[in-house]
């Protein structure tokens, strides 16, 4: 099962390079540049959903102390912050040419980065103690305390003035882009969402994989 | 008309499937070493 999913996501990325670079007509503002947006802003929002699975899996497990949903937290948070790290370090390489600067301490880019410090926080705090159960219960206290602070994420180009542009879809209203632009990044969202499913649902296999043998 | 900073769009990609990629052959390499003590002992049984 993980195997096809794996074989189905490899097909989805694939798709959404097609998209990008072959379908996607050439931006006019930004010239070419703009082709990075299509692995940029659906790495964050697969980061967001994977956090989102972070939250359910620690609150079950404060609810339950069930190991599924500690496992379930753990894979997810991993996979989380891989796919945000590839959202912060192509936004940096789209930023230089774009605004000037690889990094700016903005409300959105330093938002980004304490939800990504936390998240890798969360990883560490498990191997800070030496009983696993504590350690899974203080991670489950960062993992909802990190995905907590998304919305925070989301709307700070809101609440504050920011070099970063407000979001292009994720808003009320008509989307302020093309539909080739749109279905190019629709089809690399579903692609790189079908990968971060088959990275989830195989981590979650090698925790529990890696629990039966030391139990 | 903009410049296309293509090595900038090369680059972007190049990062993406180094950390995904990298992750990918972590998830592998995790898997074999512990399929490995797993088949050592059901070799060891049989004998």
């Amino acid at each position: 099962m993980t195997r096809w999913l794996g074989v189905v996501a490899m097909l989805g990325v694939l798709a959404g390079l097609v998209m990008a670079f072959l379908v996607a007509p050439r931006e006019m503002t930004q010239g070419n540049v703009q082709r990075i947006m299509y692995v940029h802003v659906p790495a964050v929002w697969v980061a967001y959903l994977a956090f989102l699975v972070v939250l359910l899996g620690s609150v079950a497990y404060l609810w339950s102390r069930a190991p599924a949903a500690d496992r379930t937290a753990h894979a997810a948070a991993e996979v989380g912050v891989v796919f945000l790290g590839v959202n912060i370090a192509t936004g940096a390489i789209w930023g230089k040419p774009t605004w000037g600067t690889w990094w700016t301490w903005d409300a959105r880019l330093t938002s980004v980065a304490v939800v990504f410090v936390i998240f890798i926080g969360y990883l560490l705090v498990r191997q800070m103690t030496d009983d696993p159960e504590r350690g899974a219960r203080f991670a489950a206290v960062v993992g909802i305390v990190g995905a907590l602070n998304i919305p925070l994420v989301h709307f700070s180009v809101y609440w504050w003035r920011t070099l970063h542009q407000p979001p292009t879809f994720a808003k009320p209203g008509p989307a302020a882009a093309s539909s080739a632009i749109g279905a190019a990044l629709l089809v690399n969202f579903v692609g790189l969402l079908l990968l971060c499913a088959y990275f989830i649902a195989k981590r979650y296999d090698l925790l529990r994989a890696q629990q039966e043998a030391t139990a | 008309m903009t410049s296309d900073h293509w090595g900038f769009v090369a680059a972007a990609y190049a990062v993406a499937v180094l950390a995904l990629g990298g992750y990918w052959r972590r998830l592998v390499h995790l898997e074999r070493t512990l399929k490995t003590p797993t088949l050592r002992r059901r070799r060891s049984a049989g004998r």
